[in-house]
């Protein structure tokens, strides 16, 4: 059954990319037999351009949903997603203190290690503000929702004040890079980036998918999953670190794109209720899916500009944001 | 079967408890009873190892819960709390199936759906089994729990081991009895259950041995005949009371206010 609708969605994730590339076809079969008759640039958009875009949408929106439901689990809320009790600003802050600040030290560092450079900053600031948004927020392994938020508001808050200072400070160049980080974009899209996006999640994946059971019992509370034999404490540990890598890298390479750890659980939720072991491995699925489909609107609707990612997906996020408060109201 | 001596528990510089000795045997089943604030649930939290670290350690089987694996322990005890989650937003079955996580990986097995069923059963909910757990009234929800409970621990192991904080409130006196009856079915197997209950006349005529907590302190820890004395009741509960046979089955039973 699982494996069922996991296929069917698969496959669904398959129309769209191939409908997405139906023109294409014969140049991306002429690439692959290495046909001297494909002009130069048509190689370049497809190798260089498309792919590695298609590529980041389909880890990056995969990433951030899984990253939303594994927070959800772990906070047990729906409102708990990375953008809105502030990881976000947190890792976008410290992504745009490295642009700045790092700038003068960029020339001398080889490709690789500048990308990590900038991951490595946005994990850290990823990852500090979940560990305080998590110590204000729980006591005695109960979430405050409203402290949570307003964790989330604080956070934020900060974030664009020293986001505006530094916007105010820098140059010409750094600004460009700074509205892109605001914005978000899956433009910047490159093989190296992609790469070190897809080692991250395959360590985060494997530790994290099959921990469906680990979420559903935690909603007993976190006493009683101990009790049905959960290692409570650990599994926190792992998901505090693993979301805060992947929302942390997500966001060095593609900037804020928000709403996507809402939108995807929040929908898999509607159809299979709140059960992790199965929403999980979806909202991996899901993510991509939504992402992808997204960016391919991006990059038409507005031909031949495009419009930020990160506005099209708060335009699907922030009604949904609203659905979920006027129903929990009650319980809040 | 468990055995803890001089657990003491302070909050915020009130002491709960101090310096409770507690030991079971298998096949026992011990109720603890007491007023209000008397510390009951603290003591059932700390025996069932909620705490974490106790500065005494707690022999579960002879080994301290360090020692066990968390897996294993999952197979030999259980607890029913007293604040089960309002909003679970899943089926009851799949409440119930939690019971079952410790013994599948990723798709539960013939075997766990069968006990599953088997303690919906057991609880008079499986009526219910595909009902939105949110919509259920609080008797309802607790004996999903109770479900969940008992199906963790239907296994091949000897000597289990349950913890129930009181697991009759909102019950009517029919589903009370059958909850009783499954209890004390489950300690004459050899299995040990240690259980909260408010209900004196209840836990006289179920339990094996009684402790009566006060304050803190261990009032009296005997058969229920020895505790459930016109004397020390009237005393502990600070209320008149009168203590005779019950005619039908020679417990003793209490009669407040007179």
């Amino acid at each position: 059954m699982l494996l069922l609708v996991s296929l069917a969605v698969v496959s669904l994730y398959m129309g769209v990319y191939i409908f997405e590339r139906h023109s294409l076809a014969e140049i991306i079969s002429g690439i692959i037999a290495q046909d001297s008759s494909i002009s130069q640039s048509d190689r370049f958009v497809i190798m260089d351009l498309r792919l590695p875009r298609i590529t980041m949408g389909v880890l990056i929106g995969s990433a951030l949903a899984v990253s939303g439901t594994c927070m959800q689990g772990m906070f047990k809320n729906p409102l708990a997603t990375p953008d809105l009790i502030g990881i976000t600003s947190g890792a976008s802050l410290f992504a745009a203190i490295t642009i700045v600040l790092g700038s003068s030290i960029k020339p001398y560092i080889p490709e690789v290690f500048h990308y990590s450079l900038l991951s490595i900053m946005a994990f850290i600031g990823a990852l500090l503000t979940m560990l305080l948004v998590y110590r204000i927020s729980t006591t005695n392994g109960k979430t405050n929702v409203v402290v949570m938020l307003l964790c989330g508001v604080a956070f934020t808050a900060l974030g664009f004040a020293i986001m505006g200072l530094l916007i105010y400070m820098s140059k010409e160049e750094q600004l460009r890079d700074l509205t892109f980080w605001n914005l978000g974009s899956l433009a910047g899209a490159t093989w190296t980036k992609n790469a070190i996006l897809a080692s991250i999640m395959a360590v985060a994946y494997i530790l994290l998918i099959n921990k469906g059971k680990a979420l559903n019992a935690m909603m007993l509370g976190e006493r009683d999953a101990q009790h049905l034999g959960i290692p409570v404490e650990k599994i926190k540990k792992q998901i505090v670190i693993l979301t805060a890598l992947m929302v942390g890298t997500s966001v060095a390479f593609a900037g804020t794109i928000g709403f996507v750890g809402l939108i995807v659980p929040y929908i898999l939720r509607l159809i299979f209720k709140s059960n992790y072991n199965i929403i999980l491995p979806l909202s991996a699925v899901m993510g991509s899916v939504l992402l992808l489909s997204a960016d391919t609107v991006s990059r038409t609707i507005a031909q031949p500009s495009e419009i930020p990612i990160g506005i099209l997906t708060a335009f699907m996020g922030a009604p949904i944001f609203i659905i979920i408060l006027i129903r929990s109201r009650k319980s809040m | 079967m468990l055995e803890a001596y001089k657990i003491s528990f302070a909050h915020k510089k009130h002491s709960i408890l101090e310096n409770i000795d507690v030991s079971v045997k298998y096949g026992e089943l011990l109720v603890i009873v007491g007023p209000n604030g008397a510390g009951k649930s603290t003591l059932l939290s700390l025996l069932a190892n909620e705490a974490g670290k106790n500065e005494e350690p707690i022999f579960f089987k002879k080994k301290t819960f360090e020692e066990w694996d968390y897996r294993d322990l999952a197979h030999n005890k259980a607890k029913f709390s007293q604040n089960n989650s309002h909003d679970i937003p899943l089926s009851v079955k799949d409440v119930v199936m939690m019971g079952r996580y410790p013994y599948f990986q990723s798709n539960p097995h013939k075997k766990d759906f069968e006990a599953v069923q088997k303690a919906m059963e057991e609880t008079d909910v499986a009526y219910l089994e595909t009902r939105d757990y949110n919509s259920l009234s609080g008797g309802e929800k607790q004996r999903v729990h109770l479900a969940r409970v008992l199906t963790q621990l239907d296994n091949e192991v000897l000597n289990k081991l349950v913890f129930l904080d009181e697991p009759l409130n909102n019950l009517d006196v029919l589903h009370q009895h059958r909850i009783l009856h499954t209890i004390k079915n489950f300690t004459e197997k050899g299995n040990t259950a240690v259980m909260v209950l408010h209900d004196l006349n209840l836990a006289a005529q179920f339990a094996d041995t009684i402790m009566l907590l006060k304050k803190g302190k261990v009032v009296a820890h005997d058969t229920p005949n020895k505790v459930f004395t016109k004397e020390i009741i009237s005393k502990v509960y600070n209320f008149p009371c009168t203590v005779c046979p019950n005619p039908v089955n020679k417990n003793p039973l209490i009669i407040f206010g007179t």
